[in-house]
């Protein structure tokens, strides 16, 4: 049986530290101007309770997915469980997959000219290797992973309780969820 | 959030350069057909098809940086054909091959097959469609993700491709030039029918669900690119080559038409729909907005 991984994200929760992406770049070995997570900043509520809404956007590992669609060399793919993943080996970097990516949260890396984003890395977590993930890093717990098709796992118990949904509805068949 | 284009100015000039070299193989075919004694425009249009093909395949080679610092990756550009852009490496590919083999029979005097010249035709109109289609499956972007916008880029294409070997012509062979009658009342419909295009394209991109339809329209309108849009695409692309064409073709004396001062009428008409071709793909490449972020088209 293969595992469904996939993320939530507790907008309720975060507080716009921005840990999670500081954290991805360690973590992923990332150049300095390469982002993984971007932020949109939404102001909700009617005054006078009103806040500042942080949304973490990243990679949403669409099971339709349009970038491994569009790839036309193959480099963008979905790989094992359902991860897309980007062979940096193959990629010719003609942007067609950031095009194609509904959610703007695909970067090229500035020295290899190659297209890169989220690869799931919290997986590493599972067979028990030690990780400073964004999942790791978020001191509010805004951030849960894990396998969807497991009903007892957390992050399958969270969006069921909390009636979490993709970003952007039926945009896609998307893989991260959120509170908001 | 503040949203950068992917695609910039190099990309527009490819998808101009694409569009125009296929154009211009229609053109000397469609001239072979009804004008075979016109055998400079003819000729032109067979140099300036490859020519400027070749010179958009290598700005996208090098814009594609990756591919660029290891060119044997573009073998892979072979890999996936449910992808557009591997479908117009394939129209590429046969196009630039058989126009330049077309080039090459032309300029050593040998006769070039019909159906050499009607396989080129077919390859150019699948290049010119294909840098539509590249865009139009973009589902983020409401601007690009119409069944218009490959129609549009197609009557475009063929539109710049004639001006360009219709321009050669008015400038270094008027004698030729005086003589394609039906390709030039052809022509004059071209940038009628795009202009047609246009204001639907505007249309339906506002009707969108998402607020980026809207958003994408305004900045053409009445936003950053504005004034490309009403004026270096809609007065020197599309009206003023139809008005000076209107008056050429219909309203001049044949004394006008035919004489020098015609002939320059002509090219400057001609010049206005490359100007026009090329600002169509940048603002479209560069206006368009995705669905998950919205920009205030005014501050």
């Amino acid at each position: 049986m293969m595992t469904r991984y996939g993320m939530l994200i507790d907008t309720t929760k975060c507080v716009g530290c921005y840990s999670c992406r500081t954290a991805c770049q360690r973590q992923n070995n990332l150049l300095p101007d390469e982002d993984f997570i971007r932020y949109e900043h939404a102001e909700v509520g009617t005054y006078p309770n009103v806040r500042v809404e942080t949304v973490p956007l990243q990679c949403m590992h669409c099971e339709d997915a349009p970038c491994a669609s569009v790839c036309p060399t193959g480099a963008a793919h979905i790989g094992a469980d359902g991860i897309v993943a980007v062979d940096q080996g193959r990629c010719i970097g003609c942007l067609y997959c950031m095009s194609a990516c509904p959610y703007q949260v695909r970067v090229r890396n500035s020295e290899t000219g190659a297209v890169d984003k989220c690869r799931f890395c919290a997986v590493q977590t599972e067979n028990g290797t030690t990780t400073c993930t964004c999942v790791d890093a978020c001191p509010t717990h805004a951030r849960l992973f894990g396998d969807l098709d497991d009903p007892n796992s957390e992050v399958a118990r969270a969006i069921a309780e909390k009636g979490a949904k993709p970003i952007a509805g039926d945009l896609t068949r998307a893989k991260v969820y959120y509170v908001r | 959030m503040t949203y950068e284009p992917i695609w910039g100015t190099i990309i527009a000039w490819y998808l101009f350069l694409a569009g125009l070299g296929g154009g211009a193989f229609i053109t000397s075919a469609w001239i072979r057909l009804r004008n075979p004694a016109c055998t400079h425009l003819i000729r032109a249009g067979r140099i300036i098809a490859p020519a400027v093909v070749i010179v958009g395949l290598c700005l996208l080679m090098a814009d594609a940086a990756a591919g660029f610092a290891h060119p044997l990756r573009f073998v892979l550009l072979l890999t996936n054909f449910g992808s557009v852009m591997t479908w117009g490496v394939v129209f590429l590919a046969v196009f630039v091959v058989v126009a330049l083999i077309a080039l090459v029979l032309d300029l050593l005097h040998r006769d070039v097959p019909q159906w050499l010249d009607i396989l080129g035709a077919v390859m150019g109109l699948c290049v010119a469609a294909y840098t539509g289609c590249l865009l139009g499956v973009c589902q983020g972007f409401p601007l690009w993700n119409t069944a218009l916008l490959p129609i549009l880029f197609l009557v475009s294409a063929v539109s710049t491709g004639m001006a360009a070997v219709l321009l050669v012509g008015a400038v270094a062979f008027p004698g030729e030039f005086n003589t394609v009658v039906p390709l030039k009342k052809f022509h004059f419909w071209l940038p009628v029918v795009e202009l047609v295009l246009v204001a639907a394209l505007l249309f339906i991109t506002a009707a969108n669900p998402s607020e980026a339809g809207l958003a994408s329209v305004m900045a053409l309108l009445g936003g950053n690119w504005a004034v490309a849009f009403w004026l270096l695409f809609v007065i020197v692309g599309l009206v003023l080559p139809t008005v000076l064409e209107c008056w050429m073709l219909w309203f001049a004396k044949p004394e006008l038409e035919d004489s020098r001062t015609g002939q320059t009428i002509s090219a400057v008409s001609d010049a206005g729909i490359l100007i026009g071709g090329f600002v169509l793909r940048l603002i479209i490449v560069s206006a368009a907005l995705p669905v998950t972020i919205v920009q205030p088209w005014m501050l």
